[in-house]
């Protein structure tokens, strides 16, 4: 390995660092507009000193009912993730197992899936669900973010199997197993990171997402995006109660994504190779 | 015996695939089937009984009207542009993260921030920063007399290029972690060889790691093109297409016109030609791809 001089570490390092900086500094004053006394936030010049406050996040469980909206939000990620894996885990190792000429061909039908614009599929799913009578529920919500989602992990676990060496299955299937036994034994333990990384990626996609929401649910059971869109620009709301509210929105998503940081990378790379 | 066997294990197989494939037809190609079906149709909620059959009739206004060839040349821009610095960004920071250390992990994991953030947020974050009576990049820049007095979201010649800045802060990190992942996998020996020879950086920028890159690029690209063609939510928060259509992008047209406006059968044929321009692009971008690795590995 050829010696790199301390010199092109150190520069490479604080450009890196202004970088990340640059990067992180709107979401820093996301954050901080959340503890600023409201005539602070957006005083004329903009100022850089503030007396800390805990007065918008009162303001904020005044206006909304935030547990509530936590509640949907929670309900609706874990159950579009669930549903996910559950449909596309067992595809995505059929379609890598399977030696018939038509698995690569559906493997790249579900990858195919997450080109649709959603706007495409969105009205005729609001108008079916309409008219049997789902709409404003979870469930609208879920049984269609679970179309986009499950393609995506059969795509992601379809290449994570075939990555895999079948050599192992084969032998338990000869030694007697079941062939549930040797799906669920063999087969996803070694693949448990790929499967974590697949929730991870359909939590954050159901959680951030607000567009299909915005549609499929009513008052009472609108998760924290599509109520944090309402609540901009509505009368007595200040920034400061937006940042406070937004602050449910996203603290949970990206501590969850920088706990689980190996899966993160691991998922967003492996959707590529 | 043997046979029987192999029977039993492909019918499993079958079975284990069915339920998805049978999912994914019932709530996406069904749905997308009816939008193609509503798409020739004059079809609005709002005024049901006077729903008639028009043939191609909104795929010609699409093309003709100028608000929609409007949506139609922003959605290009918008994708070309942002995906364009996306890329030299991206690849920098990757190049400059590259060496595997504590540091540069820790980095990479707070650099990652943008793209896990709800976009909606984001939208807000940037609309309340660039207001130039009071966000705190908006009055300083409106101060110095750099862009419109108005502020750079709402005046229709920079709205749309702050769109692409914003896209390109939500979305550089991501494409940084997918072209680090593809720096990572190259040929240690062929590097180590270029270095003994004597090339210096950037010879072997441009004569080892681009081309041994290209179906990493090729492929980064791809993906975010798809997305970066289907933006949304950040137009929807912080112009919602205006001022005067000049942010206004296909999906942005498509919901407005769908589910604002109940125009269901214009706002269907919006979807699918949306959906013919991501598939050709996808299929373009797919085969310089394989055109490209065939280059790189002689196959």
């Amino acid at each position: 390995m050829a010696r790199v001089s301390t010199r092109r570490i150190f520069l490479e390092r604080t450009t890196v660092l202004v970088a990340t900086l640059v990067f992180l500094l709107p979401v820093c004053w996301l954050i901080s507009t959340a503890y600023k006394p409201s005539n602070q936030i957006f005083s004329v010049p903009p100022r850089l000193t503030f007396q800390p406050t805990l007065d918008q996040f009162r303001a904020a469980f005044a206006l909304f009912d935030v547990a509530a909206l936590m509640r949907s939000s929670l309900i609706i990620s874990i159950g579009t993730t669930v549903l996910s894996l559950v449909l596309g885990v067992p595809a995505g190792y059929a379609l890598a197992r399977s030696r018939s000429r038509y698995s690569a061909g559906f493997a790249y039908f579900f990858l195919a899936i997450r080109m649709i614009p959603s706007i495409a599929a969105l009205i005729p799913f609001y108008l079916l669900m309409r008219d049997i009578g789902l709409l404003g529920t979870w469930w609208a919500v879920i049984v269609f973010n679970t179309m986009l989602n499950c393609a995506f992990v059969t795509w992601m676990m379809f290449s994570y199997f075939k990555a895999l060496p079948p050599d192992m299955e084969e032998a338990a299937l000869t030694d007697g197993c079941t062939q549930i036994g040797a799906f669920w034994k063999v087969a996803v333990p070694t693949v448990r990171s790929g499967i974590i990384a697949c929730a991870l990626f359909c939590m954050m996609f159901s959680w951030n997402d607000f567009l299909n929401p915005m549609f499929l649910t009513t008052l009472d059971s609108k998760p924290i995006s599509v109520a944090l869109l309402t609540a901009y620009g509505t009368k007595d709301i200040t920034w400061g109660t937006l940042g406070a509210l937004a602050h449910f929105s996203t603290i949970p998503i990206v501590l969850m994504a920088l706990v689980m940081n190996r899966y993160f990378v691991q998922g967003a790379t492996n959707g590529v190779q | 015996m043997r046979t029987r066997f192999s029977d039993r294990r492909k019918y499993f197989l079958f079975l284990m695939a069915a339920p998805a494939v049978l999912y994914v037809a019932a709530v996406g190609l069904w749905p997308l089937a009816q939008g193609i079906g509503y798409s020739f149709y004059k079809y609005n909620l709002l005024r049901p009984a006077r729903t008639q059959f028009v043939g191609f009739q909104n795929y010609v206004d699409i093309f003709t009207d100028p608000a929609t060839r409007r949506a139609i040349l922003n959605t290009f821009q918008f994708t070309l542009f942002s995906v364009a610095l996306q890329l030299v960004l991206g690849f920098c920071l990757a190049m400059l993260l590259w060496r595997d250390s504590r540091f540069n992990r820790i980095v990479l994991a707070f650099l990652l921030i943008p793209a896990t953030i709800t976009p909606l947020v984001v939208g807000l974050i940037f609309k309340a920063m660039l207001g130039a009576d009071y966000g705190i990049i908006g009055f300083f820049l409106a101060e110095a007399g750099i862009g419109p007095r108005t502020g750079l979201l709402t005046d229709a010649n920079t709205a749309l290029w702050v769109l692409i800045l914003i896209d390109c802060w939500e979305w550089t990190p991501l494409m940084t972690l997918i072209l680090l992942a593809g720096l990572k996998a190259l040929p240690a020996d062929v590097l180590e060889a270029g270095r003994v020879d004597g090339a210096t950086g950037w010879q072997r920028f441009h004569m080892l790691i681009l081309p041994l890159m290209l179906p990493s690029v090729f492929l980064a690209l791809t993906l975010r093109t798809m997305d970066a063609f289907r933006v949304f939510d950040s137009v929807f928060v912080t112009t919602g297409g205006g001022p005067n259509d000049s942010t206004n992008t296909l999906m942005m047209l498509g919901v407005k016109e769908g589910l604002q406006f109940f125009n269901v059968g214009f706002a269907s044929a919006v979807g699918n030609v949306t959906l013919l321009f991501i598939a050709l692009i996808a299929t373009v971008l797919l085969l310089v791809v394989r055109r490209a690795d065939v280059r790189i590995n002689g196959k």
